[in-house]
């Protein structure tokens, strides 16, 4: 068989906080569809498990001059530099190679079954986007969780105590579009047709998923637009997510407002 | 002799290749000694019974057998000449009419009752003689109910397979991962690993481990191997087989 | 044979080195078997894959098409299985409501079906004391034996009047219908729904456009939004379709862009997403509306064609002979700027700006309803907001107010009373003391206030539907505290809430996922008309409600059972689909392309595409739909019923309600007819409880009658809940008065009744007002929800709403000390 040459992916996911409502959905959605486990006390928020996780912030004004801003915050899929710099620092971190950036789609797995559950990987992480079991989610013990194991999804792995746990960008989303393909005798997808469950639920329509090696993706052409950033750039951990907020102290307190940073971010930067 | 030698081990006035012999006689002699037999004696006592506990009693303690609800004779069902709807040029074309993809390309796996009922339907006029075929109708075709097939090729829930992509784009043959079942007319005992829950048939009805045939095992090293193999070593990608 | 006597002793003798030889072998021979490197390597696989852990198993995927039932709104739901197993709920594209998105409550809905803890699983009765949770089950015979002889008893003792109906149902389902009729045919009058903004809306439709169908809002089309307290992006409405709606406003693509201006005490998500956030007192709206109203009359900025062609009322006019000021001058005088400013904290400049960038938009709406709209209104500033719309006109025109048209579903035959029916039926039933319109509102309160000060009727039997009033009633209690009283109550919810705790006997229906039912939406601009099919089979011993009624009817005969003459409720459903079909308008197919807005924007209506009545039938059962864009909008006269088809600032028909009313409200000092709008301010003085609390509703907390499902709870921030405690906003400013501080605990004292929280500090909180979420407090339910937080209902309902009757739970003066 051929080898596919310059044909590699590199999902990525532009939310644009003007239309995003904070309403929660791409949280519920999230859980849903990768069997997030649940706990009676969802607020202690060390132990709680969101992928993805929604941020409230406000512009520190006094009433009524006060402004609310909310972030959905999934993994930002950290990438190399480019330049043979560092990695994505849990990759970088992992001594089990639980967890290894995948160049052909640019997705930061997760692999339960060889996670040790040390947890370097999540004090790496700058976005606090990883997530450890500390106890079994769904299982006989959990009486209080009872009968909610029915709706279990059999295209994403329960978890058991232990390890660590993050988004996955939806990856058996990928696996399942890419089925479709070879059903249908394609090998290549359209835009859209794989998508994480986050960017279908959303009512707003603020999430775009895509390939960012396609110009002709949305989240091509999004993220060329001037309101465009990301989440903690100075440290350079190329995340494929971006965000667009017409706010200016939105992008300055996504630490994107160093005053030689204030620039768009292109398509010739990522 | 013994007062001949000197602290060092050597007799005197002789060669080195001597020295090689007289030790290797002393060894030999050492062996046949008396204490030294006994000693070998127990040795084996050791040996024996470890070797017959590993090899045999042990594997047979870690799986557990079962038989399955009932019987199907996977050869009748392959020949064309018994079977006219099950078609196909290649073995693969034939397995994939029962063991067919679905329209979004997922493995429907063991078949469904439905699949049976397609041409078992008729309880009046059973298409064959056999007590199974009586038992399919009566029991499971006629209630609707799913055989509690026991699958030999499951694999652990953290893995992610798609047949598909090795069958329609690497255009494996069913056999190559699957060996030789479409020829079995009586299913063999399913057995079950008591401590990791897996089918034997994963790790392989050699205890030793040791592979001859593609089909022999069905562990992640196995895929990895062949996707090395056909170079495909960017599928060995972590997610691409986990989920 | 002596040597070999002294070897075999020699082997028999197990000295040390002997020993170590033979462990030596062992530890070899196994080295050379598998048994230590299988057993390795089944034990490393054996923590990868616990055995505890649960495996879904997979299967078939398969998708089914339903409605989502959870709220009014009428969102396409797409239910995700494997097998039988539904694992997942996503939102339909193909869907007028809501085209492809959901609310974080419709997402998480599995949990509801599948939490069985939270379900009734069987009928149950009750055998331990009240709301201590002790049932037994019984057989569905046993069960409806035991209502029937209840019913047959009280009806033969002429006390059918004194059973009475709750309905949560959504209020166009046939099940709802079914229920009323019911209650009609047994002879009691005490059919009661719960409140919601759907009385005020249907009932300023009534007073003031003189329509029998509620407005609708055709926002999608519209390019200015005045929203007085709506929560937009806090489930208002139909959910879906908001936050849809929004997403197209906002996009950059998109030229569709709104203003939206939101009135809202606190810094709320649509009001800080809002273009505009005008933090008016909270009570103050209505003046602030007529504010408004003020500087679009002085400066001329009202649709004059509009105002004296299609509006009465307006200017001074002569009624019964005498002179009457009309609502002209009565605003003009009494609402300029700088009084209104007085009263809402809204400077004067900020009252001119929004006035005049509400009339200079081409098509403006003003619209009204707080929070979610799962509470009644107040009808005041339901009218004084309506005022607005007909001062711009913009009123059945595309991107307007729009009156809205019911499905044309077939009628059911009329039910039949038999004589202790119709003796029974003479009594009215139930009702709020001094409630002007009680035809609109609702009376649920009317049952504590019967109960409690024991001057009214008697309620002896008290039958619950699809609602948890026990929670969700903003009365300080007193629903709660008068179920206690009540001799015999039946609870038909599908779970195990506050009210059915207190019940006697639980007759449990399906969850919305397992059962067929239809619904209406009437705040949307089409008529709309949608059935829900089972998602799955049911889990557990239920039934149906709408089949349990038909079958309890059969079981008291007569008069009761010839009332319904279906067996069962999909029959009732088909037969009132068949008028959908007779009416040849419709469509049951929707294209992304072709939003139902745009067909208004057009003027013309869907193309019918329903052929025959077995293919809309089969259609509809698989959870589809039927809706038909409003096409009477060219047509005025037709829509206004009103005396000479008028939009009346001045209501003759609430005129006449208060004039047939016997317990008149106090008239104020302002010389303003009640039947206009008005602004009256508080009544009672607020002694001792300086600050105002105020609930405010989220759309990741399920404020009504169900628990919150697990997943999201996950999206509740932790200065919302923080284990058992849930907490209030209140100013930093406010907050540094009472020398609190970040988490602070507090007790929230009103005249009602007593809350224990934690503080947190918001500068977009209001400065002294505190701010309560809505949801938490179940005093039922699992772990999930049982005992989290406190329920701000609890502290409501000291002040009463002078025209409904119903309790003003927007305004409750309280009082805060630091719990020690």
């Amino acid at each position: 068989m051929e080898k596919r040459e310059g044909h590699d992916n590199k999902y990525g996911m532009v939310i644009d906080l003007d239309k995003c409502t904070g309403c929660g959905t791409c949280m519920v959605a999230c859980a849903a569809e990768n069997n997030v486990t649940v706990r009676a006390d969802e607020s202690d928020k060390e132990r709680s498990i969101a992928w993805m996780q929604l941020y409230k912030i406000d512009n520190g004004r006094p009433f009524p001059d006060t402004e609310v801003c909310y972030f959905p915050r999934p993994c930002m899929h950290c990438d190399e530099d480019g330049r043979g710099g560092h990695h994505s620092p849990c990759v970088s971190v992992c001594v089990a190679t639980a967890t290894e950036l995948d160049p052909h789609t640019g997705i930061v797995s997760q692999i339960y079954a060889r996670c040790i559950g040390c947890r370097y990987c999540q004090a790496a992480c700058p976005y606090h986007a990883r997530y450890f079991n500390w106890w079994d989610g769904y299982s006989s013990f959990k009486p209080f969780s009872k009968g909610m194991e029915r709706s279990l999804s059999p295209e994403v792995s329960p978890r058991m105590r232990g390890v660590i746990e993050k988004c996955t960008f939806c990856h058996h989303r990928l696996m399942r579009a890419k089925t479709k393909a070879y059903a249908e005798n394609r090998r290549d997808l359209r835009e859209y047709e794989y998508i994480t469950a986050c960017t279908e639920a959303c009512p707003a329509r603020a999430i775009t998923f895509g390939d960012l090696n396609n110009p002709d993706h949305m989240v091509s052409r999004l993220i060329k637009n001037k309101n465009t950033f990301r989440l903690l750039e100075k440290l350079n951990t190329q995340p494929k997510v971006y965000y667009i907020s017409s706010k200016e102290w939105v992008r300055k307190l996504a630490d994107n407002y160093l005053p030689d940073q204030i620039k768009p971010v292109s398509g010739n930067d990522i | 002799m013994e007062n001949q030698r000197d602290p060092s081990g050597k007799t005197p006035g002789q060669g080195p290749l001597l020295s090689l012999i007289n030790k290797i006689k002393a060894l030999v002699k050492t062996i046949f000694s008396s204490s030294f037999k006994i000693g070998l004696v127990y040795f084996a006592a050791g040996l024996v019974p470890a070797l017959i506990i590993g090899w045999l009693f042990f594997p047979a303690l870690l799986y557990s057998k079962q038989t399955q609800p009932m019987n199907f004779n996977h050869a009748l069902h392959m020949d064309p000449e018994i079977v006219s709807e099950i078609q196909g040029d290649t073995e693969t074309e034939r397995c994939l009419y029962c063991h067919s993809f679905r329209n979004d390309g997922t493995f429907t796996g063991i078949p469904e009752i439905g699949v049976c009922s397609e041409c078992h339907k008729d309880d009046d006029f059973p298409l064959g003689e056999s007590e199974e075929e009586e038992l399919l109708i009566n029991e499971y075709v006629t209630n609707k109910r799913e055989i509690p097939w026991l699958s030999y090729s499951r694999q652990p829930d953290c893995v992610y397979f798609s047949h598909i992509a090795h069958i329609e784009l690497g255009k494996l043959e069913c056999t190559t991962c699957h060996g030789n079942r479409g020829k079995n007319q009586v299913l063999p005992a399913y057995e079950k690993n008591r401590i990791s829950g897996y089918s034997r048939n994963i790790w392989g009805k050699k205890i030793s481990g040791l592979k001859k045939d593609t089909w022999d095992s069905m562990k992640m090293d196995d895929c990895a191997a062949c996707h090395k193999e056909k170079g495909h070593e960017e599928n060995n990608a972590c997610f691409t087989c986990h989920k | 044979m002596g040597s070999d006597k002294k070897k075999f002793t020699e082997l028999l003798s197990v000295n040390r080195r002997n020993f170590i030889k033979f462990a030596i072998g062992g530890a070899v021979g196994t080295g050379l078997s598998p048994l230590p490197w299988k057993l390795i390597d089944d034990t490393a696989i054996f923590t990868q894959n616990l055995p505890w852990v649960p495996v879904p198993e997979t299967g078939k995927f398969t998708k089914v098409r339903s409605h989502c039932t959870l709220c009014p709104g009428a969102c396409g739901i797409e239910v995700r299985k494997v097998g039988d197993r539904a694992v997942k709920i996503e939102g339909r594209t193909d869907h007028p409501v809501n085209p492809g998105g959901l609310c974080p409550l419709g997402m998480g809905g599995l949990q509801l079906l599948y939490n069985e803890n939270i379900r009734c699983k069987s009928p149950l009765k009750r055998v331990g004391s009240r709301s201590t949770g002790e049932f037994e089950p019984l057989s569905w015979d046993e069960a409806l034996r035991a209502l029937t002889h209840q019913i047959l008893e009280l009806r033969s003792n002429g006390k059918a009047g004194s059973i009475v109906a709750i309905d949560g149902y959504n209020s166009g389902s046939t099940v709802s219908l079914m229920i009323k009729r019911f209650m009609k045919a047994i002879g009691s009058n005490n059919y009661i729904r719960l409140p919601s903004m759907e009385g005020e809306t249907a009932a300023v439709s009534k007073l003031m456009y003189g329509s029998d169908t509620p407005v609708a809002y055709d926002l999608e089309n519209s390019d200015f939004i005045l929203s007085f307290g709506c929560g937009l992006l806090e489930g208002w409405g139909a959910p879906g379709r908001l936050l849809n709606t929004w997403g197209l406003w906002r996009s950059a693509e998109n030229r569709e862009n709104a203003t939206i201006y939101q009135v809202e005490p606190r810094a709320s998500n649509t009001a800080s997403k809002a273009d505009k956030w005008i933090p008016a007192r909270p009570g103050t709206e209505t003046a602030l509306a007529l504010g408004i109203a003020n500087v679009i009359i002085r400066e001329n900025l009202y649709n004059k064609t509009y105002v004296e062609n299609c509006t009465a009322g307006f200017f001074e006019h002569e009624a019964e002979g005498i002179k009457q000021r009309g609502f002209r001058d009565i605003i003009v005088e009494n609402y300029n700027p700088d009084r209104v400013s007085e009263i809402t904290g809204i400077g004067p400049d900020m009252i001119i700006s929004t006035a005049r960038a509400f009339a200079g938009a081409k098509t403006p709406i003003a619209i009204c309803g707080k929070g979610k709209g799962t509470l009644n209104g107040d009808i005041n500033e339901f009218m004084a907001v309506h005022a607005l719309n007909a001062l711009t006109g913009n009123i059945n025109r595309p991107g307007g107010v729009l009156i809205g048209a019911r499905p044309p579903l077939s009628e059911l035959p009329a039910p039949e009373v038999d004589e202790i029916a119709s003796e029974s039926l003479k009594k009215p039933g139930l009702t709020l003391g001094n409630a002007v319109l009680k035809e609109y509102s609702s009376q649920t309160s009317a049952i504590a206030e019967s109960i409690l000060k024991g001057d009214g009727q008697e309620v002896d039997t008290l039958l619950v539907f699809s609602s948890n009033p026990a929670f969700t009633i903003p009365d300080g209690g007193d629903f709660y505290q008068s179920l206690a009283k009540i001799p015999f109550i039946v609870s038909f919810s599908p779970y195990l809430d506050e009210t059915a705790m207190m019940a006697d006997l639980i007759l449990p229906d399906h969850t919305y996922l397992e059962k067929i039912d239809d619904m209406e939406c009437p705040s949307l601009q089409y008529s709309f008309y949608g059935m829900t099919q089972p998602a799955v089979a049911p889990l557990y011993d239920t039934r149906n409600t709408g089949d349990v009624i038909i079958r309890l009817a059969e079981m008291i005969g007569g008069t009761t059972a010839n009332s319904f003459p279906f067996k069962t409720l999909e029959e009732a459903i088909k037969s009132r689909v068949q008028g959908l079909f007779d009416c040849k308008e419709g469509s049951g197919k929707y294209n992304p392309s072709d939003t139902p807005s745009k067909f208004i924007s057009a003027g013309t209506g869907v193309t019918p595409d329903f052929k025959d009545f077995k293919g809309m039938w089969k259609q509809l059962k698989n959870g589809g739909f039927w809706y038909n864009p409003l096409s009477h909008i060219k047509n005025n006269a037709d829509i206004f019923n009103a005396p000479e088809s008028k939009f009346e600032f001045m209501s003759s028909r609430l005129k006449s309600l208060i004039e047939a009313s016997t317990a008149k409200p106090a008239s104020d000092t302002l010389e303003e007819p009640l039947y206009m709008p008005h602004f009256r301010g508080s009544e009672k003085s607020d002694e001792g409880y300086p600050l105002m609390m105020i609930p405010y509703e989220m759309i990741n907390l399920s404020s009504g009658w169900l628990p919150n499902p697990p997943y999201l709870n996950k999206s509740l921030f932790d200065s919302q809940l923080k284990g058992d405690d849930s907490f209030v906003e209140i100013n930093p400013e406010t907050a540094l008065a009472y020398k609190l501080k970040e988490g602070d605990k507090i007790q929230v004292t009103s005249a009602k009744g007593s809350a224990s929280v934690r503080v947190h500090l918001f500068d977009g909180a209001m400065p002294g007002v505190v701010f309560m979420p809505m949801g938490f407090g179940h005093m039922a339910y699992d772990d999930f929800s049982f005992g989290k937080g406190c329920n701000p209902n609890r502290l409501m309902g000291a002040n009463i709403d002078p025209l409904s009757g119903q309790p003003a739970w927007w305004y409750t003066p309280v009082k805060i000390s630091k719990a020690i």
